[in-house]
């Protein structure tokens, strides 16, 4: 169940689309962000009510997306970095290897205390400032190894 | 027209014809998963690129359309690499299990990478795997992911054409899997469609698992036993059992798709409960007998019974069965009474039968959805003919139409209608007279002659429509869809022969619309496979063969068993009816039955009619014959004998003339064969009737072969249809819902009761109401409760659906733990029930 606040922000988004069912993916956005990141089966069957659309649907436009959670819960922060080929070219890999270390967990796993979570993804658009990450919601540019280190002392 | 260059050879086609289209009608063969003429196309499986000249980039031509002087090559060395390759792709995550996969040998990527496939991979790379083992989606599909080639055809055919809509792709890329919400089990038609259509072994059918290769099976052409929209379809044995019932693409109207009943409920053949030989009662107690001794008891009663005898036969006997069980009773016992439904008043199928025009010959069920304009009324058609359903949706999907769906009861066709109304239960009558009504109030001139207008013309509105439970804007709706521009295509389903009364409302609007010179086409909607043939070939105390007048009227099957508990009747012939189960009024039916002196009662399974018989004889089902049968629009189509009849049952028809030869040993004609030459001799309807219709796959799907649809009747004299009416047991508020009856989606009269996986997909009693009148009776979907009518009371679980109209509850007719007609009490109309908690 949503809470009260949710509800009403998905009544005012649903106002930009002329039919509903094209609402879903603001729906589950916010659905995910009220979850804490990820979405559960029943997120997905009340978002199926509102929107007055099939339960697989709904699932199948958050499946499709890497940005929505299906089912896997994920850390506090959620690391996603960059591994197209600008980024790549400009040692995203060894970025990657070096959180791995830090964190002293795996791509796509959270550390034991549920503070963060590491995945990869594909292009974020933001090329000019390769090699780049983004944390929750907001971007980390043109990274290097020490200031990976310092972002991620400031978050703990 | 364009005309286009294929391979060189210049052809010319519609304009928008599919290059792929244009390319297999000129004769060149090019692979597809992903394409079905059915389906919206995607072109995402690239298995059917082709080159067009001018163009660097191949093109998939399951979704380009020709353009006029395209040349087009389809088996060039760059085409044939590209096929190779897309192979290759797909084998890279493929499981390749064939040796255990039951899709082995019938397999669409198999024959491809045979034909077409590099004989060689070069993906190194570990496999993906979406699950380590099989996993059950239903009570009838099991499904294995790793083999999927992602061609979407189950996706969209569960939502395009059956409309459950309960099959989505989940990710992306390689990782797409076509499966369920969440991979939970399914709550759907369990119809198998997506089985059907999948071309490899992802989908399968649980019941069939590891049973048998495909090359082991032996198959014959036949037609689904259960409901009348005729559906084809293909049943296979080994050793003797029948382990698969499967539809082929652009045979027979139904194409590729089945329901479940008819996918999955034809195991009833294997039956170990099946009759296998003859019973003869001695002492109280039914034993085994000769046939010769049967025959000898049947004749000796016969005799004695004398011309006070009466038949009724099943609706889902073949044309010629019924034609030689009418000749029987008429020309050899010297009785008219005569039936083929245990549930219908004889007047209720002499009005429908005019109203629906069934004696003006055969229409096509898709020249009915050609029309502008469709209304559906007097039906449930989702669950009593779902493949008619899927037809429709699928229709109706591809052109601007109207299409209108009138019934107390919400279906899941109703996501396709342009206008949905609610009726009362049993209103159908009023609706229609407000509608005509409506009609007549804008074209007085041209409607006031036209016969039965008088009955309703001096109505007012606000009755009609307050009758029927529905606004006059709605009525006003309909009346204007229906006298707008074009053709009016009407769908009549069984509850007019149910509550008769509606049948002058539907034959007025008929003759309305027509005086206003539209072009009406209407479709009755039946429930028993042969319904048609059997009142075609005069099983009908009313009209003989081709509805042809008779000397002398006989009883119908109310009538009979009036007769029998006064002892003016004296033997009964049943054929495959159990009219213990079907009769509204149980009781009545029993203590009728009881009070003949001889009763034969031939079938399949020991029904509770055979409990009461003086003998029983051993009879056949679908596949243990051969046959025609006439499907709702007329459409006569055959069925073959897949396997001979258990043990000692024999075919029904040889069972008839076995009775006939006791008494003249001329008795016939002999076989199938020689009572079809008969029927189109004497039956003009069936004259010329064409048999063509038959399994033969043809490319262009083509299903509508009009030859296939019986003839006009040519009558002069018109059917008796007077003294119809509608009786309901008066409203009170300790009964506050009218009982409503039918078929359920998985079940068709009790022959389905006997078959193993149906029973698993539904096996007890449900009670459908409102989702609004349980709320306001404080009950949940799935709760058990008490369903008491003045003369029965009972429990069932409780099913709610959401958009239904208030005060009817529906259980259907199939249920042998709620025998919906012991609620009934003859004389007293449809009767009301209470639901309360149990």
């Amino acid at each position: 169940m949503f809470s009260d606040k949710a509800k009403e922000e998905i009544q005012q988004v649903l106002k930009k689309y002329p039919n509903r069912r094209s609402g879903v993916m603001d729906v589950l956005r916010i659905a995910q962000r009220e979850r804490g990141g990820h979405l559960v089966k029943e997120d997905m069957e009340e978002i199926a009510r509102i929107l007055g659309m099939q339960t697989v649907e709904v699932n199948a436009s958050a499946a499709f997306y890497t940005m929505y959670n299906v089912e896997k819960p994920v850390g506090k922060y959620h690391i996603q970095v960059c591994r197209n080929i600008s980024c790549l070219l400009l040692g995203a890999e060894n970025l990657i290897k070096h959180m791995e270390r830090e964190l002293n967990i795996r791509v796509g796993e959270t550390t034991p205390d549920k503070k963060f979570t590491l995945s990869t993804v594909e292009c974020l658009g933001s090329c000019g400032t390769a090699p780049m990450m983004q944390i929750n919601d907001d971007y980390y540019e043109n990274l290097t190894a020490e200031k990976i280190d310092k972002i991620l002392k400031d978050l703990k | 027209m364009s005309t286009v260059k294929i391979n060189g050879k210049e052809v010319t086609v519609k304009d928008g014809t599919l290059i792929l289209d244009a390319a297999r009608d000129a004769g060149f063969e090019i692979p597809t998963f992903c394409y079905q003429a059915d389906l919206m196309g995607v072109g995402s499986c690239r298995m059917c690129l082709v080159e067009i000249e001018g163009q660097k980039k191949l093109q998939p031509s399951c979704i380009t359309p020709v353009l006029h002087g395209m040349s087009i090559h389809t088996e060039t060395p760059t085409v044939m690499s590209a096929r190779a390759s897309m192979l290759e792709f797909l084998l890279a995550n493929h499981a390749l299990d064939c040796p255990v996969c039951d899709k082995g040998g019938e397999c669409e990527l198999q024959d491809m990478v045979y034909k077409y496939g590099p004989h060689k991979g070069r993906h190194a790379e570990p496999k993906f795997k979406f699950q380590e083992k099989d996993y059950v989606l239903s009570p009838v599909i099991i499904k294995n992911s790793n083999r999927c080639v992602q061609c979407m055809k189950c996706v969209r055919v569960c939502g395009e054409v059956v409309g459950a809509n309960v099959l989505g792709a989940l990710g992306r890329g390689d990782h797409q899997e076509e499966t369920s919400f969440l991979r939970s089990f399914l709550d759907c038609d369990q119809d198998g469609n997506c089985i059907e259509v999948c071309p490899v072994g992802c989908f399968m059918r649980l019941p069939y698992r590891y049973k048998t290769r495909p090359w082991d099976l032996k198959g014959k052409d036949t037609v689904c036993p259960y409901c009348a929209t005729g559906c084809r379809m293909v049943i296979e044995e080994r050793d003797g059992i029948v382990i698969r019932a499967k539809a082929q693409l652009g045979v027979g109207l139904n194409s590729e798709t089945l329901c479940a009943r008819g996918r999955f409920g034809f195991d009833f053949i294997n039956s170990p409960e099946r009759l296998t030989k003859p019973l003869v009662k001695r002492f109280g107690t039914l034993e085994p007998a000769s046939w010769e001794e049967a025959l000898g008891v049947i004749k000796d009663n016969f005799i004695a019974a004398g011309k006070n005898i009466g038949g009724i036969a099943s609706a889902r006997l073949t044309d010629e069965e019924l034609y030689l069980f009418q000749k029987l009773f008429r020309s050899m016992l010297g009785s008219p009474n005569i039936d083929s439904s245990a549930r219908w008043a004889p007047e209720a199928v002499e009005g429908f039968i005019k109203a629906t025009g069934m004696d003006e010959g055969g229409a096509s069920a898709f020249d009915c959805m050609e029309s502008d304009t469709v209304l559906i009324t007097g039906t449930h058609l989702s669950d009593e003919n779902p493949v008619t359903d899927y037809i429709v949706r699928r229709i109706s999907a591809g052109r601007a139409m109207n299409l209108v769906i009138a019934s107390p009861r919400a279906m899941k066709l109703d996501s396709s209608a342009s206008q949905i109304v609610r009726h009362n239960a049993a209103a159908e009558g009023h609706l229609l007279d407000a509608v005509t009504l409506s009609v007549y109030g804008g074209n007085v001139d041209k409607l006031r002659d036209v016969p039965g207008i008088n009955r309703i013309k001096d109505a007012r509105q606000d009755d009609l429509a307050g009758k029927a439970g529905c606004s006059a804007d709605d009525i006003k709706a309909i009346a204007r869809k229906l006298t707008g521009e074009g053709s009016v295509g009407l769908f009549a389903g069984t509850e007019f022969l149910r509550y008769p009364g509606s049948i002058p409302g539907l034959a007025l609007l008929k003759n309305a619309l027509k005086a206003l010179g539209k072009k009406v086409t209407i479709i009755p909607v039946l429930d028993r496979a042969n319904q048609r043939g059997a009142w075609e070939m005069g099983v009908h105390p009313g009209f003989g063969p081709g509805y042809s007048p008779v000397k002398e009227r006989g009883m119908g099957c109310a009538d009979m068993l009036e007769a029998a508990s006064s002892g003016e009747l004296q033997a009964l012939y049943v054929v495959q009816s159990d009219i213990v189960a079907m009769h509204p009024d149980e009781n009545f039916v029993r203590g009728a039955l009881s009070g003949l002196k001889f009763l034969v009662v031939q079938d399949c399974f020991m029904s509770e009619t055979a409990r009461l018989a003086n003998v029983v004889l051993p009879a056949s089902s679908f596949a243990e014959k051969d046959g025609i049968l006439t499907n709702q629009e007329g459409r006569a189509q055959i069925i073959r004998k897949l396997l001979p009849p258990p043990v000692k049952a024999k075919r029904d028809i040889d069972i008839i003339r076995a009775v006939g030869e006791t008494f003249d040993r001329s008795f016939g004609p002999k076989n199938p064969v020689l009572v079809l030459d008969e029927i189109r001799k004497e039956v003009g309807m069936y004259g010329e009737v064409s048999l063509a219709f038959n399994n033969k796959r043809n490319v262009d799907n083509k299903l509508d072969l009009k030859e296939a649809l019986v003839k006009p009747a040519g009558l002069a004299e018109g059917l008796n249809a007077s003294g119809l009416e509608t009786k309901l047991e008066p409203k009170t508020d300790e009964h506050p819902f009218l009982l409503a009856t039918g078929n359920h989606l998985f079940h068709s009269g009790r022959l389905s009761r006997k078959s193993p996986t149906l029973i698993g997909l539904l096996k007890n009693a449900i009670v459908e109401i409102s989702a609004e009148d349980a709320s306001a009776l404080g009950l949940m979907n799935g709760d058990k409760v008490r369903i008491k009518g003045r003369y029965y009371e009972a429990y069932a679980t409780l099913h709610t659906r959401s958009g239904s109209k208030g005060g009817v509850a529906f259980i259907a007719e199939n249920y042998d733990d709620v025998p919906v007609n012991r609620f009934f009490r003859r004389g007293e109309g449809v009767p009301r029930v209470s639901i309360t908690k149990a």
